[in-house]
């Protein structure tokens, strides 16, 4: 594993009971970026998240956090004490108060930097003294946010990180996590099923889809890959194949024919162009695209 | 602050048992007053011939003489009724929970993702469980001292701790018994009702088995009869409570969440 490396999976395979939650595996989270971690609902990303905090064991393959195997006692405890952890729900202890909770989370983590707590108390609106119970689920993921960011983590592992925030707050909370990596250079991994805001922050994505690696790589990069072709004729699209590199998907619908490339598109304008469309219109695809295609093609 | 966070989980159910077996066994020096009136009168020289022929007979005959005096009393209706069949309970009760029941209430994997281990985790709850229980069993049983003289009768501080310690012990056996539970079942209330299903099927063979009676370890019967601590009886269950947590550890270490 290199040292600019801060996650790597490799074949990893988690089976519960009958049910295959990976299927090897693959991800490579570099220092210091924000990575997207992307998929639908049950495409393994909670279970990811698990067996990187040794939460859950994998059935085969190999999980690294700073080079490290989260399953042995030890290091696994080196690694906690590096990483902070926002679970989907944000579920609290009930029976603590805020200030409980974090004189509670605090104990633990030598480097927790308390100019930042503060800051984080005015910022959220929070009051030390409410019990945890009585709070809303934003007011619980502000909690949740504040107890990761000021422990001094060198990498944050935030599932659904902005779920139950209004939109101001939304972007508070991303804000925060950018200039947190910027001031920590720290690594952010985090999953959401808000495209927009993976988009707006994210360096590096990668979609899984039942328990696989369909699409990885930095942002740009995939931005600058991915295209859509789409080709108008004069009557009914023909029904074609595309045997250009990097073609992702072929859809016809009427006179229209889209073609996504994860190959620049160049392949496949020169390969179509054959077929003497009215007109080929090459356009970049936003995150979601890719997502939506990377997740449709497995169907 | 894991032991604090253990006491935070557990502080209601600590009170509810201190309270309640302090108030039974506080209650029972009281009870002397009533019983001293009601003893004499019972005549249980006869019993039905299927008593008779049971050893109910006999055991009737011993309970009544027992209670003749203040020792036997607080011994038969203390040490060996209120304080083991409740004591049983409560240390099961407050074995119960932990890691497993977090995750029905979803805090677990806040509670996962602190550095500590899974032992530590366990050793925590563990060590703060066992605390409350000695406390429970030396404070309800020194009630009885404390108590005594003001309905003018004595009862040695010392036979109170050494009878306390044997319900200590024994208790222990349950509480890891709840705890070894409690580390294979997500809710409280599977561990708490297979655990008195145990403690009801031990009664039923003790009566059965006398050598196998736990119940007269937890009692201190020997101590009251002879003044000799169930020695044999009492390493045997801190070897059971202790083989009890370690189960809980392993299973816990191999779970996945």
């Amino acid at each position: 594993m290199s040292d600019r490396t801060v996650i790597e999976t490799a074949g990893l395979w988690k089976r519960y009971d009958d049910i295959e939650a990976l299927r090897g595996l693959d991800l490579r989270v570099p220092h210091g970026s924000i990575f997207g971690f992307l998929g639908r609902n049950g495409a393994g990303k909670t279970t990811t998240i698990k067996v990187l905090l040794g939460m859950a064991r994998p059935t085969r393959g190999e999980a690294r956090v700073f080079g490290l195997s989260p399953f042995e006692p030890h290091s696994g405890v080196d690694i906690r004490g590096r990483v902070a952890f926002v679970s989907d729900e944000k579920d609290l202890y009930d029976y603590m108060t805020v200030g409980e909770i974090i004189a509670f989370t605090r104990s633990f983590y030598p480097r927790w930097n308390s100019n930042l707590e503060q800051q984080y108390l005015r910022k959220f609106d929070l009051a030390t003294g409410r019990a945890i119970k009585g709070l809303s689920r934003g007011t619980r993921t502000k909690v949740a946010l504040l107890l990761a960011l000021c422990r001094g983590a060198e990498l944050l592992i935030l599932d659904e990180p902005t779920s139950g925030l209004d939109p101001a707050m939304a972007e508070d909370v991303l804000q925060a996590l950018v200039g947190h990596v910027a001031g920590e250079e720290s690594t952010i991994f985090f999953s959401s099923h808000q495209l927009n805001e993976v988009e707006q922050i994210a360096d590096h994505v990668a979609i899984i889809e039942r328990g696989q690696t369909v699409v990885s790589g930095p942002l740009d990069e995939l931005r600058a890959q991915y295209q859509r072709i789409q080709l108008v004729f004069d009557g009914e699209a023909p029904d074609i194949r595309v045997h250009a590199p990097g073609t992702h998907s072929v859809r016809r619908k009427g006179r229209v024919l889209t073609i996504l490339s994860a190959g620049g598109g160049t392949a496949v304008v020169d390969e179509v162009r054959g077929y003497r469309p009215a007109s080929i219109d090459v356009t970049p695809v936003t995150l979601k695209d890719i997502f939506l295609e990377s997740v449709k093609t497995e169907d | 602050m894991l032991w604090h966070k253990a006491w935070l989980e557990t502080r209601w159910r600590f009170i509810s048992a201190l309270l309640i077996l302090t108030v039974l066994a506080g209650g029972n020096v009281y009870d002397y007053i009533a019983a001293q009136r009601l003893l004499p009168r019972l005549n249980a020289t006869t019993t039905t011939p299927a008593a008779e022929a049971t050893g109910l007979g006999d055991a009737l005959r011993e309970a009544i003489e027992l209670q003749k005096n203040f020792r036997g009393f607080i011994w038969y209706q203390a040490f060996r009724q209120n304080l083991t069949q409740m004591g049983v309970f409560f240390a099961i009760l407050l074995g119960c929970g932990g890691l497993l029941s977090e995750s029905s209430k979803g805090s677990a994997l806040f509670t996962l993702s602190l550095p500590v281990t899974r032992r530590r985790l366990l050793g925590a709850r563990a060590g703060a469980g066992l605390a409350q229980w000695l406390a429970v069993s030396m404070i309800a049983p020194l009630s009885i001292p404390i108590l005594a003289p003001s309905i003018g009768e004595h009862f040695s501080i010392v036979d109170a701790l050494a009878h306390g310690l044997c319900v200590f012990f024994v208790g222990a056996v349950f509480f890891s018994l709840a705890s070894f539970l409690s580390t294979l079942f997500g809710d409280i209330w599977r561990p708490l009702l297979i655990a008195i299903g145990i403690a009801c099927g031990l009664a039923i063979v003790s009566f059965a088995s006398p050598q196998l009676a736990i119940f007269s370890v937890m009692d201190g019967e020997s101590y009251f009869r002879n003044g000799t601590l169930p020695w044999a009886g009492l390493l045997t269950s801190a070897v059971l409570a202790t083989a009890l947590l370690y189960s809980a550890a392993e299973t816990l270490e191999r779970r996945d969440f």
